[in-house]
């Protein structure tokens, strides 16, 4: 399933990672295609996000190498993965509240006009841009002169990514984006996801709400005590199959899939 | 942008135009709050005394606020990063007597201006340096400045009031007139419009703002922090030292009791004018008004003939309530819709 073609843009090698006398991660393997959405599971403590920090810089492997179109990398910071395009949205830490839409999508790198020799900020060109930027993604907002405090959770979510999106990734990694949104809010955030995809980016999706996975993911790759125990496309499989991956048992959810039936033995 | 969009991000904020004139509320809540406060205190004590609304205290009262709203403007920078500087008062006394000792050694009068402002963007980097670079917080920093260089102030004058030849043209920065209006009151205009410039329209000032509200989002945009940090540092104490010159210009002699409690009333005008103490939300609009509020009611109370041990209680009183009727009208009344 998982040649060694051309558009594999990531490739990570036998990662093993142990914080003292736990194995976070053990020889795990990850591919990524481009424009591919690869759904990343596991149960707390599987390694999911150990493994997303790992390619995003933030955690340096003990062992195992990481391949990136074709060229061998290693980060030793999420600046180093940053200047590779690898960019990881965490919205806690990349969300000015008291900035308005625009002022947080150009944050430090604003447009600047001169007068009389003293350089100011273009906020005509600033909220221009910022328009086209969410117009780009098909993001909806009311107005980019909103401060961020102002917006909901998901709007605030869809800024984030069109921040990171604008850094031009290769590849983007998002670890829970729809945790505590509003139904309609988690459709426009993985709408928003297919959108990123379509335009080539490679997205690393992590999540607990396996139904989103179904949504926008091409594979789901299931990680258990921080092992690769499987790896689907999402035509071969069903939410029942990966509860019980995600487990490592046969498990009857009573939160996931279709009811069982009634006075079937549990 | 508007018409239903394919993509449909849920709107909690309304686009009606009495939304709108919330959200504007919500933005400029403490501003208007001030705005209101001040000209309620203006019209109590234009009522209850005859001499306050005379153009001869009007323009005392411009005079006076000079040094308050020149270091107000600076320490809005300062809040605005959740930071605090309470040496101000301390810096504009070493100043103040420094530049009298400096003019009596026969030290030109442009050199000591500008040795003074000089001593004071240093000292606002030595703390800044400590606050950026080592973390350690501002408060402490700076609690720590406040009584070490008025120390130093006191050191140097050995308590005494060093006098100022009133022949020298320095008394001009203090006394002089142009076009009707004090000198104090013009360069206080000039460094508050320089304020709301870098403050609201430069990459720095919004810096400032972003260090306040999310110091990690601004690092992680490419950002210098601690650049940014260090300067609002440098910023106050370039202030202060300018506050320290008028005043002794003014008086013409230098002392290292002035400015005693001059950074309560600077951190009271800031934080009236509704720039929060938590950092990422500043106002220079509300700083001149908060700083004008600080000056009319500490003038007015004087005018009422109000006992001298009142005045310190009632002005303390004053401001707290303006605070919280800020606080609860404008700030946690919105959050609650």
């Amino acid at each position: 399933m998982l040649r060694n073609d051309a558009s594999i843009r990531v490739r990570m090698e036998d990662i093993s990672k142990s914080f003292g006398a736990i194995k976070s991660l053990e020889r795990v393997n990850l591919t990524l295609r481009a424009g591919e959405v690869l759904g990343l599971v596991g149960d707390n403590g599987a390694g999911k996000s150990t493994l997303s920090k790992i390619l995003s810089g933030a955690l340096i492997p003990d062992s195992g190498r990481i391949v990136l179109d074709g060229m061998e990398v290693r980060f030793a910071s999420p600046a180093d993965a940053r200047r590779q395009r690898v960019e990881m949205v965490y919205q806690d830490l990349s969300l000015c509240d008291t900035v308005d839409v625009a002022g947080n999508l150009l944050l430090g790198r604003e447009p600047k006009r001169r007068i009389l020799g003293v350089p100011l900020m273009d906020k005509r060109k600033m909220h221009a841009d910022a328009a086209r930027m969410l117009d780009h993604l098909g993001i909806r907002m009311p107005s980019t002169r909103l401060k961020v405090e102002n917006l909901s959770g998901g709007q605030r979510q869809s800024i984030a990514i069109g921040r990171a999106v604008s850094f031009d990734p290769l590849v983007l990694i998002m670890d829970e984006p729809t945790a505590a949104l509003a139904v309609a809010e988690v459709d426009a955030v993985l709408n928003l996801i297919r959108t990123v995809s379509a335009k080539g980016v490679s997205v690393i999706l992590i999540t607990h709400r396996l139904q989103d996975l179904f949504v926008v993911c091409d594979r789901i790759m299931v990680l258990f005590e921080g092992r690769n125990v499987a790896e689907r496309l999402i035509a071969d499989t069903n939410i029942e199959e990966i509860v019980n991956l995600i487990v490592g048992r046969k498990f009857q959810s009573v939160s996931a899939g279709p009811r069982p039936a009634a006075g079937a033995p549990t | 942008m508007t018409g239903t969009a394919p993509t449909l991000i849920s709107e909690r904020v309304p686009n009606d135009l009495r939304a709108r004139f919330r959200l504007f509320v919500h933005d400029s809540g403490g501003v208007v709050s001030i705005a209101v406060f001040f000209v309620v205190m203006v019209a109590v004590f234009s009522l209850i005394t005859d001499t306050f609304l005379t153009q001869a205290n009007l323009l005392n009262i411009l005079r006076q606020i000079a040094p308050l709203m020149i270091v107000a403007v600076a320490m809005t920078f300062v809040i605005t990063t959740a930071g605090i500087d309470l040496s101000v008062g301390s810096v504009l006394a070493l100043v103040n007597a420094l530049a009298a000792i400096s003019l009596q050694a026969g030290v030109p009068w442009p050199v000591v201006v500008i040795l003074m402002l000089a001593i004071g963007v240093v000292i606002g980097l030595v703390q800044g340096f400590f606050v950026a670079h080592e973390g350690i917080p501002a408060f402490i920093v700076t609690l720590a400045g406040l009584s070490a260089i008025r120390g130093t102030a006191l050191l140097l004058t050995k308590g005494y009031s060093i006098p100022i030849d009133p022949q020298s043209p320095f008394n001009e920065i203090g006394r002089g007139w142009v076009f009707g209006v004090p000198m104090p009151a013009i360069i206080a205009v000039v460094v508050l419009i320089a304020g709301y410039v870098v403050f609201n329209e430069t990459t720095f000032g919004r810096y400032v703002t972003g260090v306040g509200a999310n110091a990690e989002a601004v690092r992680r945009s490419g950002v210098n922090t601690e650049r940014i940090t260090l300067s609002v540092y440098a910023i106050s104490g370039l202030a202060a030292a300018m506050a320290g010159i008028i005043i002794a210009a003014r008086l013409g002699s230098g002392s290292s009791n002035a400015g005693g409690g001059f950074e309560l009333d600077v951190i009271a005008a800031v934080v009236l004018g509704g720039t929060s103490l938590f950092g990422g939300r500043g106002t220079m609009v509300g700083t001149m008004l908060g700083a004008l509020t600080v000056a009319v009611i500490g003038n007015g109370l004087i005018l009422c003939h109000l006992s001298p041990f009142l005045t310190p209680i009632v002005e303390g009183v004053i401001i707290l309530v303006a605070i919280w009727l800020n606080f609860r009208l404008f700030r946690t009344g919105m959050r609650a819709t």
